[in-house]
């Protein structure tokens, strides 16, 4: 056969031309310096307001990414996710708070703990439901939803029912460890905090953005184009479907243990309750299904407008001391939370790093096509 | 004795969706390495029997062998991995997916890397290569990079075969490759037929409405017709049969 010449086919082609252009990417950079400013951050803004929201978004990215792989990327619309994330989050507080002493090994123990029961209430719930349709899946996930977070409210004895749990982090992470400063930052237990919380995170996000680029990722996003031709290649789709919504419970149950880890307490409303389920919801919509790094932007977007449009109320009573109207309409801020929401659909409807993508795909066409059209 | 038994063999196969009883007590039996075709008019159950044939439906009764293996319980992905590969009436690709990744998921199936979920599926190289020379077995090469649903039919047909010659079935079930093809396109997939028949490595079913193409193919004729099988024997035999030219006929006629 000729086909034994060493010619590269364009396929090779292409592989070694990304290859070589591994390093000099520009999204590469952009992680780069993301990364760049979330561990400069604490040391050059010194505000704890600021580092707060810092680190709740490196929280939500990654309990967003984990649900937009079960609804990006799976096409399953699962109401269970911030069950998964409260299950972490409790791990971690009742470890702590039933041993009464904090001790180093809690951490990883917490970590086993969140992992082996969201792993285990994942598979049931895939198996109990998943089968069948779409629907009754989310109606399943919901009622789990609400059955923990009445499990959470009600089983005083080892939840401490809706007071929840105050406890107080081992060794280095403690809020009374202090040990000098360090490039003029003091470093002390919060700090340390939120370098282990930024170390945990990317590794999270590194897992979940490795699944989706693995063979399964492919399988999972041949099902949504065509799930009978997946079936007919020989593809079992329901243990994909499986090993995905399992893969993003757990992430999101680890979340949930950085997030009662930076808190230092936790209470059924702030890590069971639906709410908090639609606001994931929100930052993966926001940031674009089917995307992962839409997530970062989704959870940036909500947890910066949380924080910060309610101080709209005094900026304005500030700059305009007598116009009542500004400030009843100030007031309302939560109005305007929907306004930028809405918003943000009528202009990304593919979410803000979707549409983009889609920009930047569309851009690279018409150069390519204007780039061949000489030689027609 | 296993390597004796025919490729496919059903016995009383029927399957009856409410009181329409689709493919009726079907006893076929297709022997290894040979073409055989299916024909009869519309509604006579051909699709139906392949999709018995696949495992995208469940017999209401009779069995299926293959390879002198029951595999009558079995779903359509096992059947898949036992070395069953069928190719759809309406075409059945991925339509947002490339050309390439089209045939690298078949690809990837068949060595079993499916579940591999730390790995970049980009680092299994030797799956894209097979895949682009796939597409150059069946002439597409040049599309490789496209998505799938820009490909005019005719192309998308012949993915559909790259894609089940990746999967390297035993036995091609084929549900009318030139349906809806432009008359110019034809030729091509008739080619590829003949192509694959003369490796002598594979068993086809064919299901066609082209009959002289039918002709020039097949090593054997099934005629179905309402369910059931009519006659299954040699082209010329079948060409001379009074009920077949009948029922064909017939069932032109009633089909306008």
């Amino acid at each position: 056969m000729e086909s034994k010449t060493m010619q590269p086919t364009p396929v090779q082609m292409e592989r070694e031309n990304l290859r070589r252009v591994r390093f000099t990417r520009p999204a590469l950079w952009v992680q780069l310096v993301l990364l760049a400013c979330l561990i400069a951050g604490p040391l050059v803004v010194p505000s704890f307001r600021a580092m707060d929201v810092m680190t709740k978004v490196m929280i939500f990215a990654v309990v967003a990414a984990s649900y937009d792989l079960i609804l990006g990327y799976t096409g399953i619309l699962s109401l269970a996710h911030v069950t998964f994330f409260g299950i972490g989050a409790y791990s971690m507080a009742l470890v702590v708070f039933h041993s009464g002493q904090a001790a180093w090994y809690h951490i990883p123990v917490a970590m086993a703990l969140a992992v082996g029961i969201s792993g285990v209430l994942a598979v049931a719930l895939a198996f109990f439901s998943l089968r069948v349709k779409a629907i009754f899946f989310t109606m399943m996930s919901l009622a789990l939803a609400e059955f923990v977070f009445i499990l959470g409210d009600q089983w005083h004895d080892l939840t401490m029912g809706e007071d929840g749990v105050s406890f107080s982090l081992p060794g280095i992470f403690s809020v009374n460890w202090s040990d000098g400063t360090f490039l003029g930052a003091t470093l002390n237990g919060r700090l340390m905090t939120y370098y282990f919380i930024l170390a945990a995170s990317v590794l999270l996000f590194i897992g979940l953005v490795r699944f989706v680029r693995s063979p399964v990722g492919r399988v999972l996003k041949s099902v949504r184009d065509n799930e009978q031709r997946s079936t007919a290649l020989g593809y079992k789709t329901f243990h994909y479907k499986v090993l995905s919504n399992v893969f993003g419970s757990v992430v999101a149950s680890l979340a949930g243990v950085l997030f009662a880890m930076w808190l230092g307490y936790v209470n059924p409303t702030s890590v069971l309750g639906i709410p908090v389920m639609l606001n994931i919801l929100l930052m993966v919509i926001i940031g674009g299904m089917g995307t992962l790094y839409g997530s970062i932007m989704g959870a940036a977007f909500i947890q910066v407008a949380e924080a910060w449009l309610p101080d709209l109320q005094k900026l304005t009573a500030w700059l305009l001391p007598h116009v009542e109207v500004a400030q009843r309409l100030a007031e309302r801020w939560i109005l305007y939370f929907g306004i930028l929401f809405i918003l943000v659909v009528i202009f990304f409807p593919k979410g803000l790093v979707g549409t983009a993508r889609d920009v930047i795909a569309r851009r690279k066409l018409r150069l390519a096509q204007r780039d061949h059209q000489p030689g027609l | 004795m296993a390597s004796q038994a025919p490729v496919v063999q059903t016995k009383d196969l029927t399957i009856r969706f409410g009181g329409n009883v689709a493919v009726n007590a079907v006893n076929l039996t297709v022997e290894s390495f040979t073409l055989k075709a299916i024909i009869g008019p519309n509604g006579a159950g051909k699709t139906t029997l392949f999709n018995l044939l696949s495992g995208q439906y469940k017999p209401t009764s009779g069995s299926i062998m293959f390879k002198g293996r029951e595999v009558t319980d079995l779903g359509a992905a096992d059947r898949t991995r036992l070395g069953v590969g069928r190719s759809f009436q309406l075409t059945n690709i991925f339509p947002s997916l490339s050309v390439l990744e089209n045939v690298r998921l078949a690809l990837q199936s068949k060595a079993r890397v499916g579940m591999v979920f730390w790995r970049n599926y980009r680092s299994y190289s030797e799956l894209e290569d097979r895949a682009y020379e796939l597409l150059r077995q069946v002439l597409m090469e040049k599309r490789w990079a496209v998505e799938a649903k820009t490909l005019t039919h005719g192309e998308q047909r012949k993915l559909e075969i790259a894609i089940l010659l990746a999967l390297d079935p035993e036995l091609l079930l084929l549900d009318e490759p030139t349906a809806g093809m432009s008359l110019e396109e034809v030729p091509a997939i008739l080619e590829l037929i003949q192509q694959i028949k003369a490796a002598r490595n594979r068993t086809i079913m064919l299901v066609e409405h082209k009959f002289d193409m039918i002709m020039t193919v097949s090593d054997s004729i099934a005629v179905l017709k309402e369910g059931r099988l009519i006659c299954d024997d040699s082209p010329e035999a079948v060409a001379c049969n009074s009920e077949v030219l009948e029922a064909y006929l017939g069932g032109g006629v009633k089909n306008g």
